[in-house]
């Protein structure tokens, strides 16, 4: 049986408005609310069964199905590309259960934007929440296994031996290697993990315009940055945080300033932006202008 | 670093208790040194420490002696906030003008308190230190809890430390678990006095040393200790440490102060029966 048979079944839809009931939603939203108090706290909350499996965006999805109501404009994007599989499949379950809301992949038009590890190009505003997939969200897990301990260490603000990792790190490589998801402190108090974002995002949270949420379906934890919070990558003073550079420009829109990823093609491999939609975007003007 | 404090000691403890068990009215009657045992017959609670007082003056080194059982290990670590003691208080000159109980404090601020004003040098150096990250990051370690944001100036500090505890400078980058057990207690030394602490708390630290190695340690523990003018806390069950390293002696059995005053006094001329039986034995 497939989805919308289910979603068929029995009076109207047979499910609820965004396929979780509205007491889950309740609990989801004020796990969030809590998460947006304490920007960068982890907030563990009750993580609901979906018709995915848990480690393929439910977080994120629980979040957005919490949040999603009539007149929202939903994009969901997987590594900044709307066609992908995850993202097709996710936008799908959300069109079938939320009967009302929009669906689109133009970053300027969506209210709620999920996303796997990427931040649109196109500059966000004050009116959209990005809504992220998060794995693992425990950014001191790198240098402590033990839960206890790294509760302890957020709650006492311990985080020496986050910084003795980054250290050790830059004596051993000369350089930080760490590439994708790497610690910020949000609003001078939290260590947090950015979800595996690449650094080129990273510094786009910091004062962003916009609310960010961060949701771990399979570790059942939630968490926040508010607008104009201070999000700051560990760096050394000496060794400032630096984001991926581009030698060639986008191999098919031509742009220098958005973050370019490797495409195996038939005959060699091409490197494009990874935001699809900004990369359709920046073609259509240029030959518009041409 | 850290200014020395201003009072007369920079370190008091009063009354420090510690026992393991739920604890009964007959539990500090029925053990210490008289009754000699440290478990209550009655309620089987184990009085690890009990009535435990003295100053450490600033710049002072105060030694604790005693067999094992006898709980001078455990007040090192009460004072370190590896234990939570069940009673007592202790001040240290550097917080809070002398006058902020360091056992009530929230574990934020006794963690800034164990980063900024305490050093602690453990028996093992598995204790002490991470022996998987280099020895380099060891130190680090304690300078970037304390806030120290630039590599080269870590690196640089890292350096005249380990160089002081006499580690060659090719060391440091490098594990300690590939270093000798005289040069993981001197990483150890020099990760806990990174900071400049006011007091440092060693625990048995030459104990696991073979004699020469031993001499080697207590040398520069002797020198670092004269030119930081850092008070010290050290607790041995070998005499022959404490006679060098500190002006005064606490003797410790079954939990309990039995004798205390100037090391030459103790080791001249003990008073109770236990520190005669110590002394003899190390004369023989």
């Amino acid at each position: 049986m497939d989805l919308r048979t289910l979603a068929s079944l029995g009076s109207g839809t047979g499910y609820n408005f965004g396929f979780l009931d509205e007491l889950s939603k309740k609990a989801v939203r004020r796990a969030l609310l809590k998460a947006i108090a304490i920007p960068g706290y982890q907030v563990p909350f009750g993580s609901r069964e979906l018709p995915i499996a848990r480690g393929w965006g439910t977080g994120g999805l629980q979040i957005t199905l919490s949040l999603v109501g009539q007149g929202d404009v939903v994009k969901v994007i997987d590594q900044g590309a709307d066609e992908s599989v995850n993202a097709v499949n996710l936008r799908r379950l959300i069109e079938r259960t939320s009967p009302g809301v929009g669906l689109t992949t133009f970053t300027r038009e969506a209210t709620i934007i999920q996303t796997r590890h990427r931040i649109p190009e196109t500059p966000l505003q004050a009116h959209q929440i990005l809504v992220f997939q998060v794995p693992l969200p425990e950014p001191l897990r790198v240098v402590e296994p033990r839960e206890e301990e790294t509760r302890r260490m957020h709650a006492e603000a311990d985080y020496s031996r986050m910084w003795v990792a980054l250290y050790e790190d830059l004596v051993r490589h000369g350089r930080i290697t760490r590439a994708a998801g790497y610690p910020v402190l949000v609003n001078g108090r939290h260590v947090m993990s950015p979800s595996p974002i690449p650094r080129w995002d990273v510094p786009r949270l910091h004062q962003a315009e916009f609310l960010s949420l961060f949701g771990a379906g399979r570790e059942k934890r939630v968490y926040a940055v508010p607008p104009w919070t201070d999000v700051e990558p560990l760096a050394f003073t000496d060794h400032p945080f630096t984001v991926e550079r581009f030698d060639e420009p986008c191999a098919r829109c031509g742009s220098r300033t958005s973050y370019l990823t490797v495409i195996p093609d038939e005959r060699s491999t091409r490197v494009v932006c990874s935001d699809t939609e900004y990369c359709d975007e920046h073609l259509a003007l240029q030959e518009a202008s041409r | 670093m850290n200014v020395a404090p201003a009072g007369p000691w920079a370190l008091r403890v009063v009354g420090l208790g510690k026992w393991f068990g739920p604890g009964c009215d007959a539990c500090l009657a029925e053990t210490g040194p008289e009754a000699g045992r440290s478990t209550c017959p009655r309620c089987g609670t184990v009085v690890a420490c009990a009535g435990v007082s003295f100053d450490l003056r600033p710049g002072g080194v105060l030694g604790i002696v005693g067999e094992s059982g006898s709980g001078k290990t455990t007040v090192l670590r009460c004072l370190n906030g590896d234990l939570t003691p069940s009673e007592g208080i202790a001040l240290l000159g550097s917080v809070g003008g002398g006058e902020r109980d360091i056992f009530t404090v929230s574990s934020q601020e006794r963690r800034q308190i164990r980063n900024f004003h305490l050093g602690m040098v453990y028996q093992s150096a598995r204790e002490g230190l991470n022996l998987r990250i280099s020895a380099g990051g060891n130190i680090a370690e304690r300078l970037l809890a304390a806030e120290w944001r630039e590599v080269a100036a870590i690196r640089r500090r890292a350096l005249t430390l380990l160089e002081r505890m006499e580690v060659p400078r090719s060391r440091m980058d490098q594990p300690p678990a590939t270093f000798s057990g005289g040069m993981q207690q001197r990483v150890q030394i020099a990760k806990a006095i990174a900071n400049g602490p006011s007091v440092v708390l060693l625990d048995e630290m030459t104990s696991g040393l073979d004699v020469s190695v031993q001499a080697g340690v207590l040398d520069l523990i002797q020198e670092i200790q004269r030119a930081e003018r850092m008070a010290m806390l050290v607790v041995s069950h070998d005499l022959g440490v404490v006679r060098l390293l500190c002006e005064r002696t606490i003797v410790m059995k079954n939990g309990r102060i039995v004798e205390a005053g100037l090391t030459d006094q103790i080791l001249e001329d003990p008073q109770h029966p236990y520190t005669q039986l110590l002394v003899s034995s190390i004369n023989a």
